[in-house]
């Protein structure tokens, strides 16, 4: 018939290369966050031993695998979810609303009210999921990119704030 | 002061649309049709759309997806069952399992008629013609919105081939308003698609259906034109007010699909067919006279449609007695300045859109035999006011 077409679906490998990477970098954060700041510590406190979220966009990836081991430590557990138990799914819808939030254009709270996220799990976790990457943003980011991807920019001490930026950089780049 | 809220003896209200817009909206289709348990969706468009690369965004918004998709731009300006029977052999040959129709008019109306056979057979199709003779729920139907479109693609109506289709079950599942799509083609269909919604929802806010849900989406629908219209007319490159002009233009549908046809619309449509204007302008125009006609008859609601016109400051400083004429007053100024912003190029009375006064009598003789609710004379008065002005 004249005038049809079919389509395959192409890719958008860029972005989704620039994607896999933030949350790579933002999962080694948290792990580091969790050693280091004392409010990403007592939110996974509140988290039973063993739990894990992953950060995902749909519908394949990438994805961010973040949990709890038996002993308390908090572990970047990889981008693969193949075998894992998640006992918490936040998947990002697609990988322009992915974007939006990995350039800073719109915080993840604002993500979540705007129906770019799906909740897979606890919302009471998820929220706490939330809480941590902001408080991550807030260590990796200068203030004025950071005001944007936070719901509300914290007023921290000049001591946690710049002497626990340098520890989660260095954590995050070395991996402990 | 008058409480504003009005809740009638009985009303029904039915809206089954979800609607998703904004930034990227298009890029959640993928995800809504998985919600819709679609895999594959076949995608029409008019030939216009392929033209202004409307079809590529659409392409574009499904990468990364995984999912294929078809894509017929051909739709002409009249569609016929010959095309609805080629669609419905491709969409049952491939595989197909949801519909997404790219604009309004003749697009969005081959889809809700491709829906009906690709939900049954395409015999069905003639059966279905008039009113709430489709007795099941249809497949997945998307509608992405163009400011071409008055709104009707998202109606419980359809016109296809010489018939009229009314029914719920012809409402999308989805109603998706993306920026990228709502870039206005030029202001003289803006302005007639804008005063269309207008007039519906209009008519859903003072019409003796009326009821709170319809006048929740009516109420945004007018407040959304009466802010952005004047503006996207100035600039076409208004970004935000054309992205709520296309909500607006679904919200009045959404209204009028819960309310009957007022006069504007019918009058409108009449006189469209007649003068071979875009009956949307012939809405637009008809409207503020209709509202006088209704005021000196006693017409309840028009003085509570100030509010969404002008706003709460305008409505709380003008006496109750006033706030009718006044509402009427600044339906007639807002043509007065689509006229001005747009050079002249937007009529504001029927008679600088160059029709002779002879097709008066031959109007209103056919807005009474289609149900119009004022008598013959009534119809011609209106219309010469349409004509002449106040």
């Amino acid at each position: 018939m004249k005038n049809f077409r079919e389509v395959a679906a192409g890719k958008k490998l860029l972005k989704k290369d620039y994607v896999a990477i933030m949350m790579w970098f933002m999962g080694k954060a948290i792990q580091a966050a969790a050693a280091v700041d004392r409010a990403a510590k007592k939110e996974f406190v509140d988290m039973p031993d063993n739990f894990t979220f992953a950060l995902s966009v749909m519908p394949n990836g990438p994805h961010m695998i973040v949990g709890k081991d038996q002993r308390g430590f908090v572990r970047y557990r990889g981008w693969d979810p193949e075998g894992k138990r998640i006992d918490l799914k936040m998947k990002i819808k697609n990988i322009e609303a992915a974007m939006l939030i990995f350039t800073f254009q719109e915080s993840t709270a604002l993500a979540t009210a705007r129906d770019r996220l799906i909740v897979d799990g606890e919302v009471a976790y998820a929220c706490a999921v939330v809480r941590i990457l902001d408080i991550v943003e807030v260590y990796l980011l200068p203030k004025i990119i950071a005001k944007l991807a936070v719901k509300r920019y914290p007023g921290w001490s000049f001591r946690r704030k710049y002497l626990g930026r340098v520890l989660v950089y260095v954590r995050t780049i070395f991996g402990f | 002061m008058r409480l504003l809220m009005y809740l009638p003896e009985h009303y029904e209200f039915f809206c089954p649309v979800k609607i998703n817009s904004g930034n990227r909206a298009l890029e959640q289709i993928p995800c809504e049709l998985d919600a819709l348990n679609a895999r594959k969706p076949l995608v029409i468009a008019g030939k216009d759309a392929g033209e202004r690369g409307l079809v590529d965004v659409i392409i574009d918004a499904f990468k990364d997806s995984g999912i294929a998709i078809g894509i017929f731009d051909g739709v002409p300006a009249a569609p016929d069952l010959k095309l609805i029977k080629e669609l419905f052999n491709i969409y049952r040959d491939r595989g197909y399992d949801a519909v997404i129709a790219v604009g309004g008019g003749p697009v969005a109306d081959t889809a809700k008629m491709l829906n009906i056979a690709v939900s049954g057979k395409p015999e069905d199709i003639e059966g279905c013609a008039g009113e709430n003779l489709i007795k099941r729920p249809l497949r997945p139907l998307i509608i992405v919105p163009t400011l071409a479109g008055t709104g009707y693609e998202v109606s419980k109506y359809a016109f296809f081939d010489g018939r009229s289709y009314e029914s719920h079950f012809l409402m999308p599942h989805l109603a998706v308003i993306d920026p990228r799509m709502t870039i206005p083609e030029d202001a003289v269909t803006t302005a007639a698609t804008s005063l269309a919604a207008l007039s519906h929802a209009v008519e859903a806010y003072t019409g003796s259906g009326k009821n709170p849900l319809a006048d929740a989406y009516a109420y945004t629908a007018i407040q959304l034109i009466m802010e952005h219209l004047v503006n996207v007319i100035r600039n076409q490159r208004d970004r935000n007010g054309s992205l709520s002009l296309a909500n607006a233009h679904a919200m009045a549908a959404c209204a009028f699909s819960n309310v009957a046809p007022g006069v504007a619309h019918k009058l409108g449509k009449v006189m469209g067919d007649v003068c071979h204007l875009h009956p949307g302008l012939c809405m637009g125009m008809l409207l503020p006279h209709i509202l006088e006609k209704q005021m000196s008859e006693g017409g309840y609601h028009i003085p509570d449609l100030l509010l969404p016109l002008a706003g709460f400051e305008a409505y709380a400083s003008t006496a109750e007695n006033l706030r009718a004429r006044k509402a009427v007053d600044i339906l007639h100024d807002l043509l007065k300045d689509l006229s001005a912003v747009s050079g002249g190029v937007i009529p504001r009375l029927w008679k600088d859109a160059q029709v002779s006064e002879d097709t008066l009598q031959d109007i209103a003789q056919k807005a009474v035999g289609v149900g119009a609710s004022f008598d013959m004379d009534g119809c011609v008065k209106i219309v010469r006011q349409a004509r002449e002005g106040r």
